[in-house]
């Protein structure tokens, strides 16, 4: 009886626990498997005696079976395909619980045979896995998963090119940005790039198709035949039509070496030294900017500061200089001589220098046009005023040399005559001073001959302390004697006028300086004869 | 047994099932804690899931110990072959022991995961095992011959009647007023003979001894009732917890779950 009601407790509470819990699961399926809930549909998934097995699993899962079976996807790599299921699937852990919770940021999608790179990598999965892009229709209505994708790039991106250009994107993009088909090789076109065209961004001549609404790029039918097809030619045809007879690739602004082209061609044609220029020192910023070149100015600096400016406008260089060379000057005595100070005489032969100094620069406007304002006046002081006033030289000098003397000395009390005409300046008023210093003497020389000429006769010919020598010599010579002996006390008549002067006329030995003794008192025979 | 080597058994008893719960409970802990929808991601999911490697061996050793030590007492306590084999109070005592240590390696079986059918089990157990440290406290307050029998009435009076005459006779005190309320009274008594340090203490161990004895007969009906009662509870929900279990242990090897085999 004790037994009886002992068996009807334990019934009653396992039956009524049985109602309660219904089941013998370890756990709540999660929403994914919530229909398979119930202890008749505990084989679905499990195997009698062998645990959960794949084949249970790939039954209902066709589309991860279907995968593994074409050798593609996650499940078919090597670690998976013999791994169960639920090793990372598991189940009974609630409701909520996640079936396929994995790190995203960790996960490596190289296992699913599709490997992320580039921009892919930056990207959520849900931007790529989702319905949108998957095309079995079945799998499509399933906004979780992570299958259905396929590898073409068109599956997910959208023909930008309009199927003009080969399916396979990877020809020519990479992963990184679409906008760099880094992968494509343009040598492989019939335009092979080269120098600067390496470098320029495809939209420059793949430029956007105005006709396309989707404002498309044209890589395709582009016209290259000449470079004006892409280039404005800057030249308006002056040069013809082939730029790489003078430009290359490198650089429009760098000219060929061996280039045919012509400067002379252009409006400024190369002489001289600007033949020898480099093209940069005129093109500063590049060779087809228009450079003025009407004044030498417009290149060069004004040497001369505006010091031939004259009713506000400067001549231009070429008016003295060529392109020879800035030292070399064309200015001539003949442009010279039209100025207030004309070139002759010696001056002729100067060189500019001589009068044009080089002080901070060289002057030329200020230069004086006195002949003090460049030479010395060696006479100051020594000549009187008057006889060069305002100290003008060329009185008595011309151009011509210094040593040509044009003054008139009539003008002084001594009129020159004779043998003074002839006789050099210096040798009556220069003198050797001591220390073989020139001495000039031009003030208070007086008529007399003593003054100049050495009294060979002594006191012989004074009358009243003053020897005339003109009574007997001439200007003319020293030889050239006036004397006439008849006028003296003795004439000479008969044989006397054969007999030299000297038989007559001794020379006094007995005194300093011998002299010949003129006035003997000789006047008798017995003087002389015995 | 000795009373120290009884000591240290019930110490050992006491301190394997503490140390086990700390050890497994603080290994577990960063598991266990977990809502059950982040276990699976957790490191320690293979090992102490109730079918890791870990858990699902608590489970079966949890079940051996149960079922060893509920057997092996209802053998002693219930065969004759097997009556005189130890005393009653120690098979009670390591029928605790046992009791107590597998289902506290079944609780960490379960992950602290209580659902479906198997928790009914684990709540029968939980309610058995409740019940038996209750019926523990109910079986003290039953006065038992040294073998574990529970006395009957007689001859609890009698032990009494013994005692008092023992009392007049060798220490001149009567006792036969002694009760659970006047234990003072006696005590002063005691402290008037003028006893040796060493007979003082035994006299009055025999006098609280003697006051139990008596709490005892006053209650004696009134437990006898509860035990009566108690036993309801207990051996049913036993049954429950073993039935379940079989139920379960047949499905998880139906299933394939054969743990290390």
């Amino acid at each position: 009886m004790k037994f009886v009601r002992l068996l009807t407790l334990v019934s009653t509470i396992l039956l009524g626990s049985w109602n309660n819990y219904g089941q013998i699961s370890p756990g709540e399926l999660s929403k994914a498997h919530q229909f398979l809930e119930g202890v008749g549909n505990c084989t679905k998934c499990h195997d009698l005696g062998n645990k959960v097995t794949r084949e249970k699993c790939l039954d209902c899962h066709k589309p991860i079976k279907i995968e593994i079976d074409q050798k593609r996807g996650l499940h078919s790599t090597s670690a998976l395909l013999t791994k169960d299921c639920f090793i990372c699937h598991n189940e009974h852990h609630g409701r909520n619980f996640k079936m396929l919770k994995f790190d995203t940021a960790t996960f490596n999608h190289s296992n699913t045979g599709f490997e992320l790179k580039g921009s892919h990598t930056k990207k959520g999965c849900e931007v790529c896995h989702k319905s949108a892009f998957i095309k079995d229709t079945e799998l499509k209505k399933n906004n979780s998963t992570y299958l259905g994708l396929n590898r073409e790039c068109l599956s997910c991106h959208e023909d930008f090119h309009k199927g003009k250009m080969a399916a396979n994107c990877l020809n020519c993009h990479g992963f990184d940005t679409f906008k760099k088909a880094a992968g494509f090789d343009h040598n492989t076109t019939k335009f092979p790039l080269a120098g600067k065209h390496k470098t320029v961004s495809c939209e420059k001549c793949h430029i956007s198709n105005a006709l396309n609404s989707n404002n498309e790029s044209r890589y395709y039918g582009l016209q290259f035949t000449n470079c004006a097809s892409c280039h404005k030619d800057v030249h308006e045809d002056k040069f013809g039509q082939d730029c790489k007879k003078c430009h290359t690739e490198e650089s429009f602004h760098t000219l060929k070496a061996n280039s045919n082209f012509d400067h002379n061609n252009t409006d400024f044609k190369l002489y001289g030294k600007h033949q020898m220029v480099d093209c940069k020192k005129c093109h500063k910023t590049n060779l087809i900017d228009k450079i003025k070149s009407d004044h030498c100015f417009d290149c060069h600096v004004d040497y001369h500061q505006s010091e031939f400016r004259k009713d506000g406008l400067s001549p231009d260089c070429d008016q003295c200089h060529t392109t020879n060379g800035f030292i070399e000057s064309t200015y001539s005595i003949e442009k010279h001589n039209l100025l207030k100070f004309s070139l002759d005489g010696a001056h002729m032969a100067t060189p500019c220098s001589e009068c044009h100094k080089l002080t901070e620069q060289w002057k030329f406007t200020k230069t004086g046009r006195f002949c003090l304002d460049c030479h010395k006046d060696i006479h100051q002081g020594l000549i009187q005023e008057h006889y060069y006033p305002q100290q003008e030289c060329l009185k008595c000098h011309t151009t011509e040399s210094w040593k040509s003397i044009k003054f008139d000395h009539s003008e002084t009390t001594f009129k020159l005559t004779g043998a003074h005409a002839k006789t050099l300046c210096r040798n009556c008023h220069f003198n050797i001073g001591e220390g073989d210093i020139i001495v000039q003497k031009f003030r208070g020389l007086s008529t007399s001959c003593l003054d100049c000429h050495k009294n060979i006769h002594g006191t012989q010919f004074e009358i009243n302390g003053k020897t005339d020598c003109l009574r007997c010599h001439s200007s003319e010579s020293w030889n050239n004697l006036v004397f006439n002996h008849d006028s003296a006390r003795f004439k000479l008549d008969g044989a006397h006028k054969n007999v030299k002067c000297m038989k007559c006329h001794k020379q006094n030995t007995n005194v300093t300086e011998p002299t010949i003794m003129y006035k003997t008192n000789m006047l008798n025979c017995s003087d002389c004869h015995k | 047994m000795t009373r120290f080597v009884h000591r240290l058994t019930i110490s050992i008893y006491s301190i394997t099932i503490l140390t086990l719960f700390i050890i497994l409970g603080f290994n577990g802990f960063s598991f266990y804690i977990l809502p059950i929808e982040e276990r699976f991601f957790h490191p320690l999911y293979s090992l102490l899931k109730p079918s890791g490697i870990l858990g699902h061996g608590l489970g079966i050793i949890g079940t051996l110990l149960i079922i060893i030590g509920v057997f092996s007492y209802m053998a002693r306590k219930r065969a004759k072959r097997f009556s005189r084999i130890g005393s009653m109070k120690y098979w009670l005592e390591f029928h605790i022991f046992l009791c107590a240590l597998g289902p506290v390696l079944i609780l960490y079986h379960t992950s602290f995961k209580f659902g479906g059918i198997v928790s009914v089990s684990f709540w029968s157990l939980i309610a058995v095992v409740v019940s038996g440290i209750a019926g523990r406290f109910i079986y003290l307050q039953i006065p038992h011959s040294i073998e574990g029998r529970i006395l009957s009435l007689q001859e609890v009076l009698d032990m009494k009647e013994e005692m008092i005459t023992a009392f007049k006779n060798n220490y001149n005190i009567d006792i036969s007023d002694l009760n659970s309320l006047n234990f003072k009274l006696f005590e002063t008594k005691i402290n008037t003979k003028n006893f040796a340090k060493g007979e003082y203490q035994k006299v009055k161990r025999l006098i609280i001894n003697q006051r139990k004895l008596v709490r005892r007969i006053d209650r004696l009906d009134q437990m006898q009732n509860v035990f009566k009662y108690w036993h309801v509870a207990h051996l049913p929900f036993a049954l429950i917890t073993l039935i379940i279990m079989i139920v379960h242990v047949v499905v998880v090897l139906a299933l394939g779950y054969k743990w290390i085999f």
